[in-house]
C-alpha cells in the first residue's frame, strides 16, 4: 500500500513537472483614459506576443501568465496593481507604462528589485537614484530629440528651433538636453511652448513662432496635439516655411490618420521598423494581428510594435534566465539575463533597427537603453518612409551628463 | 430617567447637551468599537488591500476639508487637489530635514495659507464665479509646479522614510505603518471637525452659507468666516496631500490635477455634503466602485461569450468604468442629492426606533 502511494506521488510530481510551471508577467497601462490611443495598442501588443510565446513554447516547460491591466492613467491604480501583483503572483518582470507613475514607483521597484521595462522613455527613469532595475526598450525621448537636432545640423547650420512639448513631465523631459545640444551645435532654441490636448486653434502659436524666425519645430508630445498644429500650419501656409518633426509618440499611423495630408513632410524619429518593411518582427506583428483578429488601427499602430518589442525582450530575458539558472525564473535571474543581453548575446527580434555595429537590443548594468539605433522618417504619400540610415546620437552621450 | 443607552429620539434639554461631541453613550461605544475594528482590520488584509484602505483614508481627510469649505460654508471649491498638492510638495521639500510628524502639519499650514489667499475672491464673488476662481487656482498650481525646477517641474520628488523610532520601514510594512499613522491623523481631524462645528465658528459657517447678509446682521463677520472656511478646508487638504506623499514614496504633479479635484467633489456629493459620515462613505464608495467595476471589466474582457455578443469595434468592458462613474454621480444628483449619508441616517433610525417605524 505504502509503495503504491509513493509511486502515485512520484507519478503525480512527474506529470506536474512535464506540464511545466507558470511564470507571471505584469503590464499595467492606460487601456482607457488619457493616452489610451497609445496604451490600447501597446497592451494589445503585449497580450498577443504572450499568447504567441505560449503557443510556440518559447520558454520550454513554462507557461506564461501575462496579466494585462488597465490603470486608466491613474498613478494610484498603477501602484495598487503593482503591489497586488507582488502580493498574489510575484511577476518575474514588470512592463510599465506612464512617465508619472513610473517615476513615482522607482523607489519601490528598486526596493523589491523588480526588472521593469516601461513604455515611457523618460530619461529620468534610468538616471539615479533608484534606477538600477529600469530598462528602456528604445532610446529615450531626450536622445530622440537630440538626434533630430543633429539631423537638422546636417543640412542647416545655426538653425532656429522651437520646442513644442506636452505640459507634463513626459513632455518636459527633453528640454534641458535639447538646450545643451543646441549650444554645442550652434543652434538657437527660440522658444519652448507647452501644448496639450484640446489645442483646437494654434494660429497664435504658429504666428508667434514664425515672427520669431523659427525654422524648425521639434515636438515631444502625443499625435493628437501635433496633428492639430500641422493642420493649422498648412491652413496658414506655414507648412513650407517651418519644418516640423518629433519624437516617437508624435508620429506613426496615428498622426497620418489625424492630420491627413497636413502630415506630409513631417519628420519623425523612431527606432521601430515600419509596417512596409520586411523585418522579422514586423512580419510577426502582421501574422499575429491577423491570427488574433486585430483591426487595422491596431495593426498599423507603432505602439502595437512597441508593446510587442517590450514583451519580446521580457520573454527572451525569461528564457535566458531559465537556461542560465537551471530553470529558475524570477526577478533576480531575469535581471541577470537582462544585463547580460549584450555583445554576442544581444537580442535581435527584428522590431527595431540595429546600430552600425549590428546590435538591435542590448543592455548592461550601466547602459539601460535597449535599441540605441534610430532613423529619421518622413511622411510621404500617407506613410512614413526612412530618410536616414539607422544612427546613434553621439551628441546625446556628451550632453546627457555634462 | 431615560435609558441613555437606548434613546429613540432627541431628548436634549440644555444648550450644553446640544453642544456635546457625542449625542449619547451608544454613539461613544459604537465609535470605540469601530476604531478597534479599524485597528485590527489590517491583520486580515494583504499589503495591497491595506494600500486601498490608505487611499480611502487619505481621500476622507481631503473630503472632510472640502466639506468645511463647500458642505458647510457653501463655497464651491474645485481646487482641493491643488491644496493637497501644496501639502505634498511642502512635505517633499521639508522631509529631508524634518520628521514626518512635523512635515505633515507643516504641509497643512502651508496649504491653509494658500487657502486663505485663494479664499479672498470669495469676499466678492459667489457660486459659479467662485468655482471659477478656485478652478483658476487649480490650474495655476499645476502651471507653477510644471515650471519650477525646484519642484522637478512636476516630475517625481522622492519622499522616503526608512526609520521611525527604531522601527525599520520597508516594503513589507510600509503600507501597514502608514495605515496606522493615517488612521491616527484621521481620528484627530474628525474630532477637530466635530469640535469646530459644535462651536460658534462652526455655526457661523452654516449661517453664512444660508444667508450671509442675515449672518452679518446678526453680528457675524461673513468675510472672516469665508476665509476661515477656505483656510481650514485647505489645511485638511494639505494634511491629506502630505500623507499621500509619504505613502506613495514620491510626489508627482499628476496626482494633483483638476481631475482629482473633481473626483473629490464627486466623493463629497455621493457621500452627502456637510456630514462626517458622508465624508467617510463617499470616498469609500467611489474607491470600492472603481475596484469592483475594474474586476467586472476584466472579467468581461476575458469572457468569450460576452466578447462574442459585443459588436465589433465596441469595447464595452473598457467603457464600463468611466460610464459607471458618470452614471453614479448623475443618479445620486437626481435621486438622492443628500448622498449616502441619508441612507445611513435612515438605516440608523430604523434600528434606533425598532420595533416601531421610524
Amino acid at each position: 500500500m505504502k509503495r503504491a502511494m509513493v509511486l502515485a506521488t512520484v507519478a503525480l510530481l512527474g506529470l506536474a513537472m512535464a506540464q511545466g510551471r507558470t511564470v507571471n508577467l505584469l503590464w499595467s497601462g492606460a487601456v482607457t483614459g488619457p493616452t489610451s490611443d497609445v496604451g490600447g495598442p501597446y497592451g494589445a501588443g503585449i497580450e498577443d506576443y504572450c499568447r504567441y510565446a505560449n503557443e510556440q513554447k518559447l520558454i520550454p516547460n513554462v507557461t506564461l501568465n501575462c496579466s494585462v491591466r488597465d490603470d486608466q492613467y491613474q498613478n494610484p491604480n498603477t501602484q495598487r496593481i503593482f503591489e497586488e501583483a507582488l502580493d498574489r503572483a510575484k511577476p518575474a518582470i514588470y512592463l510599465g507604462y506612464s512617465t508619472g507613475a513610473m517615476l513615482q514607483l522607482k523607489p519601490l521597484i528598486n526596493e523589491v528589485k523588480m526588472p521593469t521595462i516601461p513604455a515611457s522613455a523618460h530619461i529620468g527613469l534610468i538616471e539615479p537614484p533608484n534606477n538600477q532595475y529600469m530598462f528602456l526598450p528604445v532610446s529615450s525621448y531626450s536622445e530622440q530629440v537630440v538626434a533630430l537636432m543633429e539631423y537638422i545640423n546636417r543640412t542647416s547650420k545655426n538653425a532656429k528651433i522651437a520646442l513644442v512639448v506636452n505640459p507634463s513631465p513626459f513632455g518636459r523631459a527633453v528640454v534641458d538636453h535639447a538646450r545643451r545640444a543646441a549650444q554645442r551645435l550652434g543652434q538657437t532654441i527660440v522658444d519652448v511652448r507647452e501644448v496639450g490636448g484640446g489645442n483646437l486653434d494654434n494660429t497664435a502659436l504658429l504666428r508667434a513662432l514664425d515672427a520669431a524666425g523659427v525654422e524648425f519645430i521639434i515636438h515631444q508630445n502625443v499625435a493628437g496635439p501635433v496633428a492639430n498644429i500641422l493642420k493649422d500650419a498648412k491652413r496658414l501656409g506655414l507648412d513650407k516655411k517651418i519644418k516640423q518633426m518629433g519624437a516617437v509618440y508624435t508620429g506613426g499611423a496615428d498622426l497620418i490618420r489625424l492630420a491627413g495630408d497636413a502630415a506630409e513632410g513631417y519628420l519623425w524619429a523612431s527606432s521601430y521598423y515600419t509596417l512596409d518593411e520586411n523585418a522579422p518582427g514586423i512580419n510577426l506583428q502582421k501574422q499575429l494581428a491577423a491570427k488574433y483578429n486585430r483591426g487595422a488601427d491596431i495593426l498599423n499602430s507603432t505602439n502595437y510594435t512597441a508593446g510587442m518589442l517590450a514583451a519580446a525582450i521580457a520573454v527572451e530575458a525569461m528564457k535566458r534566465a531559465a537556461q542560465r539558472f537551471n530553470g529558475r525564473i524570477d526577478n533576480e535571474t531575469v535581471y541577470q539575463a537582462l544585463i547580460g543581453m549584450n555583445g554576442p548575446n544581444a537580442f535581435r527580434p527584428g522590431f527595431a533597427v540595429s546600430t552600425k555595429a549590428g546590435i538591435e537590443i542590448d543592455f548592461t548594468r550601466s547602459e539601460q537603453t535597449g535599441a540605441e539605433g534610430l532613423r529619421v522618417l518622413e511622411a510621404r504619400g500617407g506613410k512614413f518612409v526612412p530618410v536616414t540610415e539607422p544612427f546613434t546620437s553621439t551628441l546625446f552621450r556628451q550632453v546627457r551628463n555634462p | 430617567m431615560r435609558n441613555p443607552w437606548a434613546q429613540t429620539g432627541n431628548y436634549r434639554t440644555s444648550y450644553v447637551q446640544d453642544t456635546t461631541i457625542f449625542a449619547n453613550y451608544r454613539e461613544i461605544v459604537s465609535l470605540v468599537l469601530l476604531l478597534v475594528a479599524l485597528c485590527i482590520l489590517p491583520m486580515f488584509l494583504e499589503r495591497s488591500q491595506v494600500l486601498v484602505l490608505n487611499f480611502i483614508l487619505i481621500y476622507i481627510i481631503a473630503v472632510l476639508g472640502l466639506n468645511i469649505t463647500t458642505g458647510y460654508a457653501g463655497l464651491i471649491s474645485v481646487g482641493q487637489a491643488a491644496f493637497m498638492g501644496v501639502g505634498a510638495y511642502t512635505v517633499a521639500l521639508s522631509a529631508p530635514s524634518l520628521p514626518f510628524w512635523l512635515t505633515v502639519p507643516l504641509g497643512g499650514f502651508a496649504a491653509a495659507i494658500i487657502g486663505f489667499i485663494v479664499g479672498i475672491p470669495s469676499l466678492r464673488v459667489k457660486h459659479l464665479y467662485l468655482a471659477l476662481a478656485t478652478l483658476a487656482f487649480q490650474e495655476i498650481f499645476v502651471w507653477v509646479v510644471g515650471r519650477s525646477p525646484a519642484l522637478a517641474q512636476g516630475a517625481a520628488i522622492p519622499v522616503e522614510m526608512r526609520n521611525f523610532l527604531g522601527l525599520e520601514i520597508s516594503f513589507r510594512n510600509h503600507n501597514y505603518f502608514w495605515y496606522y499613522v493615517i488612521l491616527f491623523v484621521l481620528v484627530l481631524v474628525v474630532i477637530a471637525w466635530r469640535n469646530l462645528l459644535r462651536g460658534k465658528y462652526g455655526r457661523a459657517l452654516i449661517a453664512v452659507r444660508d444667508n450671509d447678509r442675515a449672518a452679518d446682521a446678526m453680528g457675524m463677520d461673513p468675510g472672516r468666516t469665508k476665509l476661515m472656511a477656505f483656510a481650514l478646508g485647505a489645511f485638511y487638504g494639505g494634511v491629506a496631500g502630505g500623507l499621500l506623499a509619504y505613502m506613495q514614496r514620491a510626489v508627482v504633479v499628476e496626482e494633483f490635477t483638476l481631475g482629482r479635484s473633481v473626483a473629490l467633489l464627486a466623493m463629497a456629493i455621493v457621500g452627502g455634503l456637510g456630514t462626517v459620515v458622508g465624508s467617510i462613505l463617499g470616498p469609500a464608495f467611489i474607491e470600492f466602485l472603481r475596484l469592483y467595476v475594474e474586476r467586472l471589466s476584466e472579467w468581461m474582457k476575458s469572457n468569450a461569450f460576452i466578447q462574442s455578443i459585443t459588436p465589433a469595434g465596441v469595447d464595452v468592458a473598457s467603457a464600463l468604468l468611466p460610464l459607471s462613474f458618470g452614471l453614479v454621480i448623475v443618479l445620486f444628483l437626481v435621486f438622492e442629492p443628500r448622498g449616502l449619508y441619508n441612507w445611513w441616517r435612515l438605516v440608523r433610525s430604523y434600528f434606533r426606533t425598532w420595533p416601531f417605524k421610524y
